[in-house]
């Protein structure tokens, strides 16, 4: 972002990077435009109609679906999601921190074989490995079976349709997203400075605090948002591993779209959601620069 | 105004997610729109092999999912395959092609039982496919006690050991046959009628799944369902221990019909499609995989002894089963009673 910022020359070579520049962007633009910009357009025109009988939009306006958004139902629904998905950022994030911090630290070969290990899961479809996990925690599953043969528990533990087994798959579905970000801060991290720390009389916890924390917060942040933006919005997991039994609000979104048929607020929802995103994206940011 | 800009746009783009996904279209092509786990392979395969007409078999899980992507039309679909209920929706606002008889010749084949039923009474638009109940299974190994109704299923003793269909109205229908009101009379009264029940029996629900509600009864994560009829009978067929009960409190029946909508663009297909699968023999392969209730007469003739004598699939209960409606405005109100109520889970 800085970069683009940096002030042009005025000489005429400047001119064909730039045309340059654009057509390679052109690729990136169109599909933005096509699959971002014009898609919440649409959403933001629906959010402000109604629906007839059989669910079809009628183009009236109104500001129901939004007084609606913030009935005391749908607020709390969000809350719940906001909760789910900041538990499962900060336990990805102390699972993952020191995962990418060891890889980063070893020599490049069993560095890139760690890596591949991080990223085996997604050779496989990410429905299948949410089965897996079904399989692994249903009552006659895997774990209870084994808990029980070893004697460790009597009869087997409800562990399955449960917001256990909701931070689970969560957690299961989005710990590479944290681990990758942070590996590539890490990796780049000069052991130098943390010496250096060190010979001026930092401890182990204030070399971590005031050295290694900084230097590594862009993948940091950049981890925490590739978590917690796709874990508020997700309902696959909370319909197949905690038995679609407490709403969140990615499943009231989708509910609105098929199940009620309700577009304009479904569209509602989707567009308070959108800005959720950018403010938490703005916050985020803000304090990434303080640190900095 | 915003709705004269709007209109091209939203219909140049879906004309280009259409571009990008189907290139080419001919007459030989049959797009059908039906449930997923449904249509078995084998029957489409024989009806390409026959006719050389290709059929992309598009589904989906629900029949508002159905609506939904219909009315947003985005693909040409040929044949779809609504349930009674929506069905009914379609034709009242005049979305569906009349049948042309003459290119059904082997109609004859359906149980009189299964035509000219509430939501097409004069048998104009639609062919029923599949039928079934919605009832309740019981783990007998699990649970001793006898169960004859919704009542017995929503005891307190088994909080946690049940799985229902993730439908509101099929859960509000429940609650509607305890109190012992009509299933179609959704009003503000009978729902709130319906709440504190629903509130009571949804803290005592373990899962909600209708997509497939046997997995978890299968697993042993629950003892007892509140499930679709040829869910049950897949139970039955894999171990007699699961007994298919229809409440004594009252049980509806729900047909899965095919029906062409307006805009179709093979017709023709779609009649030679229809009569197909009206065939006793191919009904039968149906049957064979996917259980329900066979409303064809002449198939279920060919059908085993074992087969006709599943308690899920032909349900031996002498009484009048009900069928759904369509609710028009008054289905938002479910949505928003399901929706408060697991919410306050």
């Amino acid at each position: 972002m800085q970069a683009l910022a940096a002030p042009e020359s005025e000489n005429l070579h400047a001119r064909r990077p730039r045309l340059w520049g654009w057509l390679l962007l052109a690729p990136l633009v169109g599909w933005l435009l096509i699959f971002v910009v014009v898609p919440m357009a649409i959403l933001l025109v629906y959010s402000f109609c109604q629906r007839d009988e059989l669910g079809r939009v009628v183009f009236s306006f109104t500001f129901q679906n939004y007084a609606r958004v913030f009935d005391p139902i749908y607020l709390r629904i969000l809350g719940r999601s906001v909760g789910y998905a900041a538990l499962t950022t900060l336990i990805c994030l102390a699972l993952g921190y020191p995962v990418a911090w060891y890889i980063a630290r070893q020599r490049e070969r069993i560095r890139d074989r760690l890596l591949l290990l991080v990223m085996i899961p997604f050779w496989t479809s990410f429905l299948i490995r949410t089965y897996a996990w079904i399989a692994i925690l249903k009552n006659e599953g895997l774990l209870n079976g084994m808990l029980q043969y070893a004697g460790i528990i009597a009869a087997p533990l409800p562990l399955l349709y449960t917001p256990l087994a909701v931070i689970i798959g969560l957690v299961y579905a989005y710990l590479p997203f944290m681990i990758l970000p942070i590996y590539g801060s890490a990796e780049k991290l000069d052991n130098a400075l943390v010496e250096a720390a060190h010979d001026l009389g930092a401890g182990p916890i204030r070399a971590f605090s005031e050295v290694i924390i900084p230097l590594t917060w862009p993948g940091i942040t950049a981890g925490m948002l590739l978590v917690f933006v796709p874990a508020i919005g997700m309902f696959a997991i909370t319909d197949l591993m905690g038995g679609a039994q407490v709403p969140m609000i990615g499943n009231v979104i989708q509910n609105q779209f098929f199940r009620a048929r309700n577009a304009p607020f479904g569209a509602a929802l989707g567009v308070v959601f959108t800005l959720m995103f950018v403010i938490t994206y703005a916050l985020v940011h803000r304090r990434g620069q303080r640190v900095r | 105004m915003i709705q004269r800009l709007l209109r091209p746009l939203l219909g140049a783009y879906l004309a280009l997610s259409v571009c990008l996904t189907a290139v080419h279209s001919a007459s030989k092509e049959l797009n059908l729109f039906a449930w997923s786990e449904y249509v078995p392979q084998a029957v489409l395969d024989g009806f390409t092999k026959e006719t050389g007409v290709k059929i992309n078999y598009e589904t989906f899980a629900s029949g508002e999912e159905m609506l939904a992507k219909l009315l947003a039309g985005g693909t040409a679909y040929d044949l779809i395959q609504p349930p009674d209920y929506i069905a009914e929706a379609l034709i009242k606002n005049k979305l569906l092609v009349p049948l042309d008889y003459r290119n059904i010749p082997r109609f004859k084949n359906l149980l009189p039982a299964f035509t000219k039923m509430p939501h097409d009474p004069e048998q104009k638009y639609t062919i029923p496919y599949m039928a079934s109940t919605v009832g309740i299974v019981v783990n007998t190994e699990r649970v001793k006690e006898p169960i004859t109704g919704i009542k017995d299923l929503f005891s307190p003793k088994y909080k946690g050991r049940i799985v229902t269909v993730d439908d509101g109205r099929e859960l509000v229908t429940a609650a509607l046959y305890v109190l012992g009101y009509p299933l179609n009379d959704i009003t503000p009264k009978n729902l709130r009628e319906a709440r504190p029940l629903l509130a009571q029996w949804m803290k005592l629900i373990k899962l909600f799944d209708s997509d497939s509600p046997k997995t978890a009864l299968l697993n042993g994560d629950v003892d007892l369902g509140y499930v679709w009829g040829g869910e049950a009978a897949l139970l039955w067929n894999e171990n007699k221990k699961f007994i298919y009960v229809l409440p004594k409190e009252g049980a509806h029946q729900f047909v899965d019909v095919l029906a062409i909508p307006k805009g179709a663009r093979n017709a023709s297909a779609a009649h030679a499609f229809i009569d197909y699968i009206l065939r006793p023999e191919v009904s039968k392969v149906i049957s064979d995989e996917f259980p329900y209730t066979n409303p064809n007469g002449e198939a279920r003739k060919l059908l085993t002894p074992e087969q006709r004598a599943n308690p899920a699939s032909y349900p031996q209960d002498p009484r009048k089963l009900d069928t759904f409606r369509h609710l028009g405005d008054s289905g938002a109100l479910i949505d928003e009673l399901i929706t408060d109520l697991k919410n306050a889970k």
